[in-house]
This record gives C-alpha cells, sequence and structure tokens, in this order.
C-alpha cells in the first residue's frame, strides 16, 4: 500500500529518487534483479494482471532485428548484446505491438491469451512454409 | 447547410459533450484547436460533428496551444464565428495570445475544462488555469453543472459578438467533475438554439477589401494607455449587456441566470464563497445545517469578469462571516476570491470577518465532511466576534496544519 | 438516492456502463450522474466509475460515495478488498466472476455476511458480443437483482443508447444482457 505523505514530508521539487540508495556499482553492468531500485520506482509496480493477452516468444524463428525491443513502450522486451532474451512479464500490459512489428515470415512472438501455458503455445506455433522443390 | 443533429429533449451528457453540442447549434465557423485532457472531447466531438456534416464550419489542427489561439485570432478578425477548447497547460500556452484577442476586441468563445498546473503534473480539476486568465482581458463565465456549460456556451457567442462588447468569452467547467459527470440536460431543439445565438454581425473585417485594416498595431506611451483603458471600460460595462442575455434566454428557455448566484445568502449569519461545482454540493451543506437551525448560505461569481464588485457588496452587506474558498494555489499571497471580496465589502458600512480556505487543489475531493468543516469554523469565528485562526488555512491537506497571514484571534 | 460503485479495469466499460445505465434511468424521469475517477489510467489498470440516481436533482460533487450497489466487471479485482471501500451493511454486490458463491467466500473472506450475487459476465461477454467487455451483462444482472426495471423495457431503452452501433452488436448484447439476467444468482 502507497503511504501517503504530508506537505512537510515530500521531496520538494515534485521529485522521486530512482534508486533506494546511492549507485556505487556501475548499474548498467548489475543483473536487474539486484539493482536496488526505489520502492516509488516504477520496477517495483507489476501490471501483469492489466493483461488479456500476452506476447509468447519463439527463439527458433527470432533474427534478432530488436524491433521489439524498440517498439515495446514498456521496456517489458529483455534484450542482451543485441539479442532478444525473454518477455518481462511483470510490466508487459499486453499491448501486442511487438508481435505487431515482428518482421519474421512466421511470428517469433505471437500475442495469446493470458491462460495458455507457453509450452501449449510454442508446442501449437505455426510451421514455416518449406520451399517448393524444384 | 448543416444537417438537423437528432436531440432528445433530456439527454444524458457530460459537460464537455453539452459544450460542443452549444458549438454546434450556434454553427461555429471556425475551431482550430489542439487537444488536451479534460478539454479532449470537445475538440474530438467538433471535428466529428464537422466530418459527419452537422456543421458547416471548419476545424483546424494546429501544432499548438499558441497556434490554435493565434488561428482564432486570424479568423475572428476575418469575420467569423470562432471557438476553441483547452485546458491547464495548453490555457498556459496560449496566454500571450489571449491577450493579443482581447486587445484586438476579437469575440472568441473559449471553452476551459479547468485543470490543474505543472508541476508536479496533474490532469485533474482546480482553477489554476482559470485564475492564470483572470487577467487577460476577457469575459469569464463560470459553470457549476453540465446544464450551465451547455447554456453559457451558447449564451457566449450573444454576449461577446454584441458590437457595444466585442470581447473573447472563457466558459469556465470544472474539469472531471463538471467536463466529464454525465448528468441530465436539457436541450433546446436546434432551431431554437441556432436563431437564439443569431448571426454574428461581422465588424471591421480584414477580408473586406473596401476598408483595408490593420489589427493590434503598435502603440506606446502617447496611445497605450487609452487603448487599455477603453477596453477595461468596455468589459466593465459588459455586464449590463450580460444580464440582458441571461434574461432573455430565461425568457426564451426558462432557465435563470444571474451575475452572482446565491443559495440562502439573505438572511445567513455565515456565508461560503467558492466558484464552480463547489457551489452546488456546498448548497447542500447549506441546506443541511439550515435543518439544524443554522442560519448559513452560498455565493458564487456566475460572471468571473467583469467582476461582481456591486453584486456581492449588495449580498454580502448584512452577512457576519464569510469565508471565500480558492481552488488554486496562491503561491505568495492570500487567495484571489479573497482579494476580491474583501475589496468588495471594505466600502461597505459594515464588513464582516472574512477568512480564506484553499482546498481542492490537482482533484482533491470536495467532501460534504469538509464544508461542513468550513461552517464550523465560521461558527466559532461568529461566537467569538473575530478570527479563532489564522487568515488562510488549507482544506483537506495531509501534513500539519497550514495557517497563514494575520495573527490568531 | 440510490449510489452505485462499479470496479473494472479500463477498457472493459465501466464507463460506457454507467453513461449507458444513466441514459436508460433518465428516461423514466429520474435525474442521474454517472463518473469515473481517472488518472494517468491506460487499459487494463483497475478503475472505478460510479452512478447517482435521485427523484430530484442530484446537486451532490463530491467523489465520496457510500454505495447502495458494487458491481465488479473484472474477476481478479473480486479478490481485491477495496471493493468494499466505504460499504455499509445493506452494500449488495454483484461480482463478475467464474467462480461460484461458495469459492469467492474463500477466496475473499472479507465478504463473508455480505449479500453477494454471482454471474459470469466475462463468459457472457466473451459468448455473445465476442469481446471482454462485460458491461452490459452486468447491466441485465443489476435489473434482475435490483429490480429496478422490467427487463423488457430495460432492453427496448438500452436498444437506443446503442443505437450508433451496427444491429448485430445490439442484437449481441440484448443476448448478453438476457443471459446474464437469467444466470446472476
Amino acid at each position: 500500500m502507497e503511504k501517503l505523505l504530508g506537505w512537510d514530508e515530500i521531496l520538494p521539487g515534485a521529485c522521486l529518487f530512482a534508486f533506494g540508495e546511492e549507485i556505487k556499482e556501475n548499474v548498467a553492468q548489475t543483473p536487474r534483479d539486484s539493482r536496488k531500485y526505489s520502492d516509488n520506482n516504477s520496477h517495483q509496480a507489476h501490471v501483469s494482471d492489466w493483461r488479456v493477452t500476452k506476447p509468447v516468444f519463439n527463439v527458433d524463428h527470432c533474427i534478432n532485428c530488436q524491433f521489439c525491443w524498440v517498439y515495446c513502450p514498456d521496456m517489458s522486451i529483455i534484450s542482451k548484446d543485441k539479442k532478444m532474451i525473454e518477455v518481462d512479464y511483470d510490466h508487459c500490459k499486453g499491448c501486442g505491438i511487438c508481435a505487431e512489428v515482428c518482421p519474421t515470415p512466421v511470428k517469433s512472438l505471437m500475442m495469446v491469451e493470458e491462460f495458455k501455458s507457453e509450452e501449449e503455445t510454442l508446442a501449437a506455433w505455426p510451421e514455416k512454409k518449406k520451399k517448393e522443390a524444384k | 447547410m448543416a444537417k438537423k443533429y437528432d436531440l432528445q429533449e433530456v439527454e444524458v451528457l457530460d459537460g464537455n459533450v453539452a459544450m460542443t453540442h452549444a458549438l454546434r447549434q450556434a454553427q461555429v465557423d471556425v475551431l482550430p484547436a489542439y487537444p488536451i485532457t479534460p478539454s479532449t472531447k470537445i475538440v474530438e466531438l467538433f471535428s466529428q460533428f464537422c466530418a459527419d456534416g452537422y456543421v458547416d464550419g471548419e476545424f483546424i489542427r494546429v501544432e499548438s496551444e499558441h497556434a490554435a489561439m493565434s488561428a482564432c485570432v486570424g479568423a475572428s478578425a476575418a469575420g467569423a464565428r470562432v471557438a476553441t477548447a483547452t485546458a491547464s497547460q495548453g490555457l498556459a500556452f496560449m496566454i500571450e495570445v489571449l491577450y493579443q484577442a482581447s486587445g484586438m476586441r476579437l469575440p472568441i468563445v473559449l471553452c476551459l475544462s479547468n485543470r490543474a498546473l505543472a508541476a508536479p503534473l496533474n490532469v485533474n480539476g482546480d482553477h489554476s488555469d482559470m485564475y492564470l486568465a483572470r487577467d487577460a482581458g476577457w469575459i469569464q463565465l463560470c459553470s457549476f453543472e453540465a446544464q450551465h456549460s451547455y447554456d453559457l456556451a451558447l449564451m457566449a457567442f450573444r454576449i461577446g459578438e454584441h458590437v457595444d462588447v466585442r470581447l473573447p468569452v472563457v466558459v469556465n467547467q470544472d474539469g472531471f467533475i463538471t467536463s466529464h459527470t454525465a448528468e441530465n440536460v436539457h436541450m433546446i431543439p436546434d432551431e431554437k438554439a441556432t436563431a437564439f445565438v443569431g448571426e454574428l454581425e461581422v465588424v471591421n473585417s480584414l477580408l473586406d477589401n473596401t476598408k483595408p485594416i490593420t489589427y493590434g498595431v503598435q502603440t506606446e506611451e502617447n496611445w497605450h494607455f487609452e487603448h487599455k483603458a477603453r477596453q477595461h471600460n468596455d468589459l466593465l460595462e459588459s455586464k449590463s449587456h450580460i444580464k440582458k442575455v441571461f434574461e432573455e434566454f430565461n425568457e426564451k428557455f426558462g432557465r435563470e441566470y444571474k451575475i452572482v448566484e446565491q443559495h440562502k445568502v439573505d438572511d445567513a449569519d455565515m456565508v461560503i464563497v467558492c466558484i464552480g461545482s463547489t457551489f452546488n454540493t456546498s448548497s447542500l451543506v447549506v441546506d443541511n445545517f439550515r435543518e439544524k437551525g443554522i442560519k448559513v448560505g452560498v455565493i458564487a461569481p456566475r460572471v468571473l469578469r467583469p467582476f461582481p464588485y456591486e453584486e456581492f457588496a449588495e449580498a454580502l452587506k448584512d452577512t457576519k462571516v464569510v469565508a471565500c474558498l480558492d481552488r488554486s494555489s496562491p503561491n505568495g499571497a492570500v487567495g484571489m476570491l479573497y482579494n476580491e471580496i474583501s475589496g468588495a465589502l471594505i466600502n461597505n458600512e459594515k464588513t464582516p470577518i472574512i477568512s480564506n480556505y484553499i482546498y481542492g487543489l490537482g482533484g482533491r475531493d470536495v467532501t460534504i465532511e469538509l464544508l461542513s468543516s468550513v461552517f464550523n469554523d465560521l461558527t466559532e469565528n461568529l461566537k467569538a466576534g473575530k478570527l479563532t485562526h489564522k487568515v488562510q488555512q488549507m482544506l483537506g491537506l495531509r501534513g500539519p496544519k497550514c495557517e497563514y497571514f494575520g495573527e490568531k484571534g | 438516492m440510490l449510489e452505485i460503485r462499479w470496479h473494472s479495469r479500463a477498457g472493459q466499460g465501466a464507463v460506457t456502463g454507467a453513461k449507458g445505465f444513466a441514459e436508460v434511468v433518465s428516461h423514466t424521469g429520474k435525474e442521474v450522474q454517472a463518473f469515473a475517477f481517472y488518472g494517468s489510467a491506460k487499459r487494463g489498470a483497475a478503475m472505478t466509475a460510479y452512478n447517482r440516481v435521485d427523484d430530484k436533482q442530484i446537486i451532490n460533487n463530491e467523489k465520496y460515495m457510500e454505495p447502495d450497489y458494487v458491481l465488479v466487471l473484472d474477476p481478479a479485482l473480486v479478490m481485491s478488498d477495496s471493493i468494499i471501500l466505504n460499504h455499509k451493511e445493506s452494500t449488495t454486490y454483484i461480482l463478475g466472476t467464474n467462480l461460484t458463491r461458495d469459492e469467492v467466500l474463500e477466496e475473499a473472506p472479507f465478504l463473508k455476511g455480505k449479500r453477494i450475487h454471482t454471474v459470469d459476465c466475462m463468459k457472457i461477454s466473451l459468448n455473445t458480443i465476442g469481446r471482454a467487455i462485460p458491461n452490459t451483462p452486468m447491466l441485465g444482472a443489476f435489473m434482475k437483482v435490483s429490480q429496478m426495471l422490467p427487463i423488457e423495457e430495460f432492453k427496448e431503452d438500452m436498444k437506443l443508447s446503442l443505437k450508433k452501433f451496427p444491429q448485430k452488436i445490439i442484437d449481441a448484447n440484448m443476448d448478453a444482457i438476457s443471459q446474464a439476467y437469467g444466470e446472476v444468482s
């Protein structure tokens, strides 16, 4: 539950700190889960229950073009060394933009109902069209 | 010829939609706008009316609010009936051109869905933008509910466009409270509403090639004062014309508007002065106190500019205790209403005890409980015959009590 | 004065539902209010909408409300105790959920001893309208529970409210209302 502060307690300037304490390490090199985000950092706010459908990632089709990473409005595509890793389901709101911009012939990201499992979805993934033999 | 819109006698509309119907019925020629919450619906719906053939006029998409008001100025000087809508930061960005519009005496109608000003960023309602525009030389009308938003928007054209007035008009409504609360609104059939607003009498059109004209010329110390004084004079004199339009509206459509709206003020010992939807909620609180035999009332300016100095002086001449409620941060002073009301009452034979409350900023809920607490404070003042607290207090604020100006009683 | 609070996610049609309901009720000569809490809410975020109904003009603009009815559109929000905020003894809840009454009470024990009705609005809206917009089925359920208007009269009026939509959508909404009216328990 959000603690509501009095006028004498708030940080002047309508400011919020991103981290709970002073940063001494290189944050970019620190794994996300080890970063000391402050309580009011939006990273701490999970929005997974906003979704009706979720994107499922299929690495077999991905060409690491990074389109999904660029277009995701909520930084919920986790990419490292220019390689698509996974979807951050804590912060993905299920907007479907990643799947929309995915350019591979068979999509590498598909929107499916929230309750469907990843295994089930991957097992039923559309197949690549085989090149017709001449 | 614009298509007739199928309206029922009573529609359930929010203030934004109600106002847009007024703009449609006034058959606005040009509406340049840059949409901003909570006034977006007005712009969206008007452009839809244009696209669907319910308005013959033109909707202009512009690149900013500054451009929106600039286009309003151009179109109005050309002789068109012009309106736009905005709020908050959008109004702030228009400010420079608001002064141009009033200085050029152009009868533009601005629908303002009042919203807080950043920072901190906030989309909800308070009167910061209304207060920001208050010295810009525009007539300012205030709605308390969706019905008023509709009626006042219709009347705004009649008021501003009159050849003796020729001044732009802001129609204020409380953002999200009035702009987004759908309620019963009694509609005037298209033909009657359009006939009431009438044709715009074009004055000194930029497009009149027989009499080429320049608007907004440069004046320095030898001319400037006279222009500003004339504008001030005509703005003050517009009050009598506003009254006439209110009266005519009442005769035709049976809804009464006054320069200053009152609820049980006549015999009241204690009165709250406020603006906007707070008047309605306060009226409910007044009735609750009256049931307990406590003589309280509420009063609000329907017309904020020209400021109804005489009307307030008369209405509050026998009142013993007055609280002025300002829904805008005064940032280093007493609130605007406190200043204006004190000014209006200072030359009366008797002056009441006057206090100032800052409330409802950024959409903070204005509850019956909070408003009751104001009347409880006033009761203490009445008993003591003087202020029992400092002049200015914050109503409904978290943290230690905030009070300023003057020593405690 | 009758007061209703809707709990929904932005995009599930609570505001449209509250306005549609207000419009229908206004046709019976009542005075109505429909409003919502807006923040920087985006599709999917939890939000609330409100109705007030009275015989005389409603001049109360406070957002504070002790609701007579609480309508919950989203199954997950049923489990949030914010739905009992400012409740009173007579507050009646209509919960849009696929769970039975007993299952709900097990998951949300704070609802024990309260007046509860359940209806699977989401399933009904998916089956009839084809989209997760459970507002009209909720209104069907509300008509059954509140007995405010005869259901056929309500549907006729609701058709007027929906007149800007294609006939297929209007019919689907009518189906949704009827189903929810029949199924709410």
